[in-house]
């Protein structure tokens, strides 16, 4: 099965990714904390889609592809935004101490940790693909 | 997100209610430094009703609790996090730095007893 949807870049949107993620965990029958861990991928490469890439222009949209498989679930988020390299975002170190620990960078750290696959594709035009999956 | 304080002697709680994520943390963090500003720097965050906490509003706890430790000698905790919220704390690492309650009455102790002046949080 598949779906797609276009969002604008707005925060605002991140409620309704959020309810539509917990609707595909259950029904690919992912566990509660499956579903957390998807919700929580899903809104970290959104809001930084939304805010570093299309820079909060609600005129501008971003368009997401889900394809539920029964036994995994693969999200592609298209966007023409400002381009980046998820090798460039720094690995930050979550042993550190308060004062030293790092402000940025937590979000994608933490869409790798529970997802199976994060990755970004560009082609020529500069249209950016991140494509994530998560196996049952 | 619905915000509200409840003013102690000397603590501030802080009751959430909605999703701390990258759109509500600027109201969060206003809110917040509200408080800050008029003197209150020993603060709780009653998460209770809070669903769903993304990086956004990990930085805003990272931000405020050093802030707080480091120039006025308070501290940001934290009480009643749902499972799911607790489980983003643990995968950031940020459990391990900041102070996480069961309840508000032991969150609201804390600040009175020396036992937390290094915090060791609690796990769930």
């Amino acid at each position: 099965m598949q779906q797609v949807f276009n969002f604008p870049a707005e925060t605002s949107i991140l409620e309704k990714i959020g309810n539509i993620a917990a609707d595909l965990g259950s029904k690919i029958g992912f566990s509660e904390i499956e579903i957390g861990d998807l919700q929580l991928a899903l809104d970290e490469v959104c809001s930084n889609t939304i805010i570093h890439g299309l820079k909060q222009n609600p005129a501008l949209n971003f368009k997401m592809v889900i394809n539920l498989q029964a036994d995994e679930i693969e999200i592609l988020i298209h966007e023409s935004g400002a381009t980046f390299n998820l090798e460039d975002i720094k690995q930050p170190d979550i042993n550190a101490p308060l004062e030293e620990r790092p402000i940025g960078g937590l979000g994608i750290f933490m869409a790798h940790k529970v997802m199976d696959l994060v990755e970004l594709h560009t082609n020529a035009d500069g249209l950016k693909t991140l494509r994530l999956l998560k196996k049952k | 997100m619905e915000i509200s304080e409840e003013r102690l002697e000397k603590v501030s709680r802080v009751k959430m209610k909605g999703r701390f994520d990258a759109h509500t943390t600027g109201e969060v963090e206003k809110f917040l430094r509200e408080i800050i500003k008029d003197g209150r720097h020993c603060i709780i965050l009653n998460m209770h009703e809070v669903p769903f906490i993304a990086s956004a509003g990990l930085r805003i706890v990272l931000v405020l609790a050093r802030e707080l430790r480091k120039e006025h000698k308070g501290d940001l905790r934290l009480a009643l996090l749902q499972p799911n919220v607790h489980r983003v704390f643990e995968i950031s690492g940020l459990n391990n730095v900041i102070s996480i309650f069961r309840d508000l009455g032991t969150a609201t102790l804390s600040f009175s007893t020396d036992i937390y002046k290094n915090p060791k949080p609690e796990s769930l």
